[in-house]
């Protein structure tokens, strides 16, 4: 009877008891770690992905952890590799094309072309992955849309190295890419490697992507790589602050969502997607109430929406 | 024109922001390792107290012992198995879900992690359930995969509740596990035990045996793989191909060259009795089963799950073999 008590979640509003009871489930623990390392990792890629205008480079990396993971279920090996292997492998891909241009020049448009011919090939081997997989292909449903109950400690380790490594190799480039993202044409005169640090990103993007698809699945990855950033670049130019809003709002949708998956029983995806959407409408709304107000707006660094 | 303003001073700011942004993302790496670390703090506490939850059912005389069954189907033979010394919840209990590609639910998690025993098919019918056990793991619990026990290799036919001797098999492992789990009412156990195999299952047995020997050795089809070990244990000849039974049981789409040879076997009325879940009517099966009816052979339907959802597996499965005799002696005339 004890037990059949527990199955069901009683909420409080006191949030350090329902914190508490959450975390008396090892499941839940593993879940707000994933959570928030992912949180963390694709908050700080997905900054600077908004801020290079590399959105659709961005989902087209994350969908393609769909074939990654049927494909590595079919030859019987871990969906992490497959995720991995995938999004690295699209991201090579996306960087070989020969940037022509940028903006609004012709170039732009011949690689968003290519990324989505890329995107459109690679889901369709996913397809052909579920269907040669000769038995029942469980959790089609979870590669695309995330689960957060099945992860165990082992993964959870998996995903902060991933994340150690990939935001360390970004703090090496950063400030460089910093530079050739805001403005290329000028970094690439001083002598700054522009073509390689946009490769160099696009593989840590690949891993970043790879990384949050296990928990929120390929099709809502977005959820926390651009949707915390957005809403952080619409808050405030400054690159810094702008930078650790985005990680804080990651945090806070993730463990939010979270918090309401497991009260509701009701999917993470949709949870935490709505959290960070709400968040958007939020600073969208309030920075058109602040740039209405009649005052010396003073000049930001082009975000992702503008220029 | 909303460019050229902006272009000149991005210029400047990305050199001295550039080095607080690397500060933050300092940080940012800081804090993914601060919050790994500060959540297995909460877990070494939280493991003690879903320790305590689950053993704390103790109370009051004899043990109850919390068990979480994947499907009803194993929940039911668990049930009755374990009487009052049983706490038994199925996750998949209702004949609308489908266990192929269930998602479970945060409180399916928090039931598994409350459980002394679990029951899980295998055979990757319910990986879903694997996941739910290897995100909680615990050194009180006992896991019980059916397609081990059995000895089924993966990518076999994971429909092990429709093999009668395999069946008899789960019954005397989930016993023994009881027996171990909870000592002090191992001869409660014996008893429940004789009980269900002799007198509950007796009218499962009988008529299995009956349509075996009756009807043994004669030609039926099916529409999925569900019937396939029902047909082995009544010595039924399967005629439908495996790589049809097999694509309706998971979902993927049927060859052509199956579903011309299927409409052959159905005209030409080389199958006497016709086979289908009722719960997994694809396109295909209904057009099977409408072929199969204008042809006058008889059709008998099966269920994945407990249907209706309160069932007992034996209630279940009797009606559904009386279901298939009839549909014999109609087609046999025996």
């Amino acid at each position: 009877m004890t037990a059949l008590a527990d199955a069901y979640a009683t909420w409080s509003w006191n949030p350090v008891a329902d914190l508490r009871q959450m975390w008396a489930y090892p499941f839940m623990v593993n879940a707000f770690r994933a959570g928030t390392i992912t949180a963390v990792a694709a908050g700080v890629m997905g900054w600077f992905m908004v801020l290079r205008r590399q959105s659709f480079a961005g989902h087209t990396l994350a969908v393609v952890g769909f074939p990654g993971a049927a494909g590595a279920v079919l030859v019987g090996v871990s969906a992490t590799y497959g995720y991995f292997v995938f999004c690295v492998a699209a991201a090579l891909l996306v960087a070989a094309v020969p940037r022509t241009g940028r903006g609004r020049r012709p170039g732009a448009g011949q690689e968003a072309a290519l990324t989505g011919t890329v995107q459109a090939f690679l889901l369709a081997c996913g397809f052909l992955f579920t269907a040669l997989y000769k038995g029942v292909l469980g959790g089609v449903t979870s590669m695309l849309f995330g689960s957060f109950l099945g992860i165990t400690t082992a993964q959870v380790w998996v995903l902060l190295a991933v994340a150690v490594t990939v935001l360390a190799l970004l703090g090496a480039i950063g400030r460089p890419l910093l530079f050739a993202s805001v403005d290329p044409d000028v970094a690439a005169g001083r002598g700054v490697p522009v073509g390689l640090l946009s490769t160099g990103f696009l593989v840590l993007l690949g891993a970043a992507a790879a990384e949050a698809s296990q928990i929120t699945g390929t099709l809502l990855v977005f959820a926390l790589l651009v949707m915390p950033a957005a809403t952080a670049q619409v808050l405030t130019a400054r690159p810094a602050l702008s930078l650790a809003l985005s990680v804080v709002i990651g945090i806070a949708v993730t463990w939010l969502g979270l918090t309401t998956a497991y009260f509701s029983d009701g999917p993470l995806g949709f949870a935490v997607t709505s959290y960070a959407f709400a968040a958007y409408v939020l600073a969208r709304i309030g920075r058109a109430a602040a740039d209405r107000a009649p005052r010396h707006v003073p000049v930001r660094v082009p975000a992702g929406g503008a220029a | 024109m909303k460019a050229a303003p902006h272009r000149r001073p991005a210029r400047r700011a990305a050199h001295t922001p550039a080095g607080r942004a690397r500060l933050a993302l300092g940080g940012a790496a800081v804090l993914t390792v601060l919050a790994a670390t500060a959540c297995s703090t909460a877990s070494s506490s939280g493991d003690d107290r879903a320790d305590a939850s689950s053993s704390g059912s103790g109370k009051g005389g004899g043990r109850t012992i919390q068990v979480v069954a994947a499907e009803n189907f194993w929940g039911s033979i668990a049930s009755q198995l374990g009487g009052s010394h049983v706490k038994v919840t199925s996750i998949i209990d209702n004949p609308a879900a489908d266990p192929h590609d269930y998602e479970p639910t945060a409180r399916d998690a928090r039931t598994v992690a409350a459980a002394r025993y679990t029951i899980v098919n295998g055979v990757g019918y319910d990986t879903w359930a694997d996941k739910l056990l290897a995100a909680t793991p615990s050194s009180g619990r006992t896991d019980l995969k059916v397609g081990d026990l059995v000895g089924v290799k993966p990518g076999g036919n994971p429909h092990r509740w429709y093999a009668p001797a395999d069946v008899h098999t789960v019954v005397e492992r989930i016993s023994a596990d009881y027996k171990k789990l909870d000592p002090a009412d191992a001869a409660e156990f014996d008893r429940l035990r004789t009980t269900f195999e002799q007198r509950t299952l007796g009218p499962y047995d009988r008529l299995t045996a009956e349509i075996r020997t009756t009807y043994g050795g004669t030609p039926v089809g099916a529409s999925e793989s569900i019937v396939s070990p029902l047909a082995d244990g009544l010595g039924l000849k399967m005629l439908t191909p495996e790589t049809f039974l097999d694509a309706i049981s998971e979902g993927t789409d049927p060859t052509a060259h199956d579903k011309a040879l299927i409409d052959r076997q159905i005209r030409d009325r080389r199958i006497k009795v016709y086979v289908y879940n009722s719960q997994n009517a694809t396109p295909d099966v209904k057009r099977q089963v409408d072929e199969a009816e204008a042809a006058g052979i008889p059709v008998a339907t099966v269920t994945e799950t407990l249907t209706p959802a309160g069932a007992s597996f034996q209630d279940w499965q009797v009606r559904q073999l009386e279901g298939i005799r009839q549909a014999l002696a109609k087609a046999v005339g025996r």
